[in-house]
């Protein structure tokens, strides 16, 4: 395996360092062409705006190389966006990260303060682009961002770990995938490159200050399933549990799916929502005082064992049922009767 | 009829002036103008390099007449006009309907005089790119792109400038992209800045490349095809309707309008049609309201499979991958 080293800075400069050792041609401080004894390929680097610049790597190996980065001293934060056809390896602090191909995650971002290093698949197409942004600039976008707490979990990820690791958005999928098919040699390229890479960070930065709200995925087509079922349970309360393979069956959905929906959707499975609501109801036949035995609220609620409802009664309310029983009896009415006079007698006076 | 004068630049300075002439005032970014006028917003950035970028997605309330005389005149204005409804552009020389389904792309020289007329009820969405010519001229040296008409351009002594064009889908679709995104902030500078590169790559690209000049078709043909390309995006849901069908309204042959389908929009109109519905099924896709099958049936696909290898085939990865990396 041969080794090379280099660092980074925003300017194009560094560059020659590099091509030099990988004995590669530079192109206009921006392409490096790989020599063909290494693979076949090129990279191309621009500078965006002060304080961004972009470095696009576009090859394929013939020989297993390792690119080391050498920490330099611009405060700079790399953005990875890998889409490569294999998986590459990124060493930070001795750990091997495995990073592009459909299969893992494409997006790193590494400390320029950490040294690391990238280790391209041989033999398969290597697309990446890093992003190069200054510190300083990072932090203004996060600090002039609106959601002020966006602004704290921004920064405590930033300042907790030296790398980053994540999934990129369909979004900029798309976007890197049409760079694929561009040619570096083209003229239009580098408008192209330095606005993809714009948008890229700002998507990048919208993904981080929705993410909070990102957590209704279920559309609202299943929503409204779910709300059926629950509308359901609760008009038929008297009944036994009608089954979870009936419920999903009328949300159109499978039994699992539904189960795991209707958890996130209630913060219950349906069963226990069930026999929550069941022993709500419970409580109020108990105080009505239209029966007179616990057994006959049991049977009107479909338990058929008192010991069973009482447990799960216990469970919800952390009394018994008959603490809460109001009994309806002849005498109570007796007692009514009586009662009147003497209230009457009491106004008399 | 409110009638306001009013000039561009390549820098800020007229941003301040134009406001006041609104009747607004700016506020960073933003030209706020009171919702009597228009209701929406202005927003004008810097992206570096010579290059203004202004961005208008507002809903016009009176009729406007906008006299465009510029101070300097070294720079060139690309207008994106995508609005809907009565637009007119005009000068001495020339006057023409602009918007979504009309004109829509305008290269203008900022040595030219221009009048801009604006229908009450109107909905103008319009980005607007000033690039010093300067600027263009030392692209094109560093790009070794042969612009024919690059000397006209950067030479303000010689011929202006003046190009009516239609702009490509992909075009079309980086701004329409734009308008998703809330106005102001970080991600939207970044964003916009992004897609005025972009643009700016399209434009070259298409400067550089020889292509009809779109001004030399027949006013009615081209109007024909316009009314086609809008028609094709109106049923974009249905299956292809056949050329057949298209050329007969068209009023044109079957291959006499291939062929200037194909002059005009640079693409056949069932590669029109194909990434435009594709584009469609990506929109929706990011809706998260249906699941892949739904879209595929509401698009008419024959079948889930098909849809899945067209959209990898134009996009790159598969929509179950999109979906689930959103």
């Amino acid at each position: 395996m041969k080794n090379f080293t280099h660092f980074y800075s925003l300017t194009p400069e560094w560059q020659h360092q590099l091509a030099e050792e990988i004995g590669g041609e530079l192109i206009d401080n921006k392409i490096i062409v790989l020599p063909k004894t290494l693979g076949h390929g090129h990279s191309f680097f621009t500078q965006i705006t002060p304080g961004i610049s972009a470095f696009f790597m576009d090859f394929v190996l013939s020989t297993p190389i390792k690119i080391n980065r050498l920490k330099s001293e611009d405060e700079l934060y790399i953005f990875h966006f890998d889409q490569s056809d294999q998986a590459n390896l990124i060493k930070i602090d001795n750990i091997d990260y495995k990073i592009g191909s459909s299969i893992n995650l494409g997006l790193a971002i590494i400390n320029n303060n950490i040294e690391s290093s990238f280790e391209p698949a041989v033999g398969q197409r290597t697309l990446a682009l890093r992003l190069l942004v200054d510190k300083k600039l990072l932090n203004e976008f996060v600090e002039n961002h609106p959601s002020e707490e966006f602004t704290n979990r921004k920064i405590t990820i930033e300042k907790k770990a030296p790398y980053y690791y994540d999934n990129i958005d369909s979004n900029s999928i798309l976007l890197i995938q049409s760079l694929k098919s561009k040619s570096v040699f083209d003229s239009s390229f580098e408008p192209y490159l330095k606005g993809t890479s714009l948008k890229l960070l700002g998507n990048f930065l919208n993904r981080y200050s929705n993410s909070a709200a990102v957590k209704n995925e279920s559309t609202e087509i299943e929503i409204e399933a779910i709300a059926k079922t629950k509308t359901y349970l609760l008009d038929h309360l008297y009944n036994p549990f009608p089954s979870v393979p009936f419920l999903s069956k009328m949300a159109g959905m499978s039994p699992s799916k539904y189960k795991m929906l209707f958890k996130k959707e209630f913060h219950n499975t349906p069963n226990n929502l069930f026999i929550k609501e069941k022993m709500l109801l419970a409580y109020k036949l108990l105080q009505s005082g239209d029966y007179s035995t616990l057994t006959e609220v049991i049977y009107e609620l479909n338990y058929t064992k008192l010991s069973y409802f009482c447990t799960k009664y216990y469970d919800l309310f952390h009394r018994k049922p008959s603490q809460d029983f109001i009994k309806k009896i002849k005498k109570k009415q007796v007692a009514s009767q009586f009662s009147v006079p003497y209230i009457q007698r009491e106004n008399d006076m | 009829m409110k009638t306001i004068k009013h000039s561009y630049g390549a820098d800020l300075d007229w941003v301040a002036p134009f406001a006041k002439q609104l009747e607004g005032k700016v506020n960073g970014n933003f030209i706020v103008v009171p919702d009597t006028l228009f209701k929406g917003s202005r927003y004008v950035l810097d992206c570096g390099d010579g290059i203004v970028a202004y961005y208008v997605d507002v809903t016009n309330n009176r009729d406007v007449n906008l006299i465009q005389k510029n101070i300097s005149n070294d720079f060139i204005g690309i207008y994106y006009n995508l609005s809907e409804g009565e637009v007119k552009y005009s000068s001495s020389n020339f006057k023409h309907n602009v918007g979504r389904w009309q004109y829509n792309l305008l290269v203008i020289d900022s040595s030219l005089e221009t009048n801009y007329f604006i229908k009450a009820g109107s909905k103008s969405y319009v980005l607007c790119i000033f690039i010093k010519k300067s600027m263009m001229a030392s692209y094109a040296q560093k790009n070794n792109i042969t612009l024919r008409d690059i000397d006209k351009i950067t030479d303000p002594s010689k011929n202006t400038i003046i190009r009516f064009d239609r702009m490509s889908s992909e075009s079309f679709h980086l701004i329409d992209d734009l308008r998703k995104l809330k106005v102001g902030g970080p991600v939207f500078d970044l964003n916009l800045t992004g897609t005025v590169h972009l643009l700016l790559s399209n434009f070259f690209k298409k400067m550089s490349s020889v292509r009809i000049i779109i001004q030399t078709v027949n006013e009615s043909d081209l109007a024909n095809i316009i009314a086609i390309q809008m028609f094709l995006i109106n049923t974009i849901e249905d299956h292809f309707p056949t050329i057949k069908l298209m050329a007969h309204n068209a009023n044109m042959s079957e291959s006499k309008f291939k062929d200037l389908f194909k002059k005009i929009t640079g693409k056949t109109p069932n590669t029109f049609f194909i990434e435009n519905k594709l584009l469609k099924a990506k929109e929706l896709l990011e809706g998260k309201q249906l699941t892949i099958t739904q879209v595929s049936d509401r698009l008419n696909f024959t079948n889930n499979s098909y849809f899945a290898s067209k959209f990898k085939e134009h996009f790159g990865i598969a929509p179950k991958i999109f979906v689930k990396q959103l």
